[in-house]
């Protein structure tokens, strides 16, 4: 289930070109599981350039980080993503409310 | 067979990633293996468009569980303390078949000198995880007369050596195969043409009636 206010969620996904970047990145590959730099050399930006916006999506669960032997990756969760699709339709046909 | 590990060499644009690709497909679609593809620089959703341009739905086998695309960095998969970046997809979709495209790219994180010891660590993951592993490799030369299939020796690592490789033939580009290495097994050593068409790859009639072919640049015999 989806807590978080509609508003909260679609301005934490959508509140900036790289959070769209990264979220059109994971939607094309879901498959894709690397590091923070990894993902920013994949969008063409730094590591540093993108944190803050990783840190919003991993915040609201779209994105999960997972240790793998030394190194902390980031992949993407398809089924949070599911359902917070899900949700913000729902909103959308309700009219915001 | 089963457990080994497959090395495929070639020049770009010799469709090493097609053959990597068809093995993963065939072993879902008539062997009932499962496979994975791993991938460093080509993003999954170029690789997804492509296999469409050969009928392979790549999405819908993921969706089916038969298949799982990785795109990760070369130096996540040789691992380290803990959990492998592919332990909990094998233990998901327990896999048959791996490919990695390609294995040359480890070159760019790992020492030269340390190079052959990590590949050899991580084709023994796969054996251990008994999986038949197809590691693509990427030569340099387009065609010419050295032949050289890795520089680091990762070809006395592995169990077959398929070597791909454009040969010029009455001025034109043609693509040969042959099996360099087969360990255990008495192999064909033709070289063979083969040809990339919307069904893939399919191999072709040997080279008759030339000498040097593997060089690139063959002649015809007297």
């Amino acid at each position: 289930m989806v807590n978080e206010d509609g508003i909260q969620v679609l301005d934490k996904l959508l509140s900036s070109d790289v959070k769209l970047s990264i979220l059109t990145l994971f939607h094309n590959n879901p498959g894709l599981l690397d590091r923070l730099e990894g993902v920013a050399l994949r969008i063409g930006r730094s590591a540093s350039a993108i944190e803050k916006d990783a840190e919003d999506l991993l915040e609201i669960g779209i994105l999960q980080r997972k240790k793998i032997g030394n190194s902390e990756v980031i992949c993407f969760d398809v089924k949070r993503d599911g359902e917070i699709q899900g949700f913000l339709s729902n909103r959308i046909l309700k009219g915001g409310d | 067979m089963e457990r080994d590990a497959i090395l495929v060499a070639g020049s770009a644009g010799t469709g090493k990633t097609t053959l990597g690709l068809q093995y993963l497909v065939n072993g879902a679609a008539k062997f009932g293996e499962n496979g994975i593809y791993v991938t460093f620089e080509q993003m999954p959703d170029q690789i997804y468009r492509d296999a469409t341009n050969f009928g392979w739905d790549l999405r819908k086998l993921e969706k089916e569980k038969k298949l799982k695309v990785v795109c990760t960095s070369p130096d996540l998969l040789i691992g380290g303390d803990g959990e492998h970046l592919l332990d909990e997809t094998i233990r998901q979709l327990k896999p048959r078949r791996v490919v990695i495209d390609s294995l040359s790219h480890l070159g760019m994180y790992v020492e030269e000198k340390n190079l052959r010891k990590e590949v050899y660590r991580l084709l023994n993951y796969f054996k251990t995880k008994e999986l038949t592993s197809l590691s693509t490799w990427e030569t340099s030369q387009i065609a010419g007369q050295e032949l050289s299939v890795t520089e680091v020796g990762t070809s006395f690592l592995v169990d077959c050596v398929v070597l791909l490789r454009m040969v010029e033939i009455e001025s034109t580009m043609l693509k040969a195969l042959v099996v360099l290495k087969m360990r255990g097994s008495d192999h064909d050593l033709s070289l063979r043409e083969f040809k990339i068409n919307s069904h893939g790859i399919r191999l072709s009639k040997p080279f008759i009636g030339f000498q040097g072919v593997v060089t690139g640049i063959p002649r015809r015999s007297r």
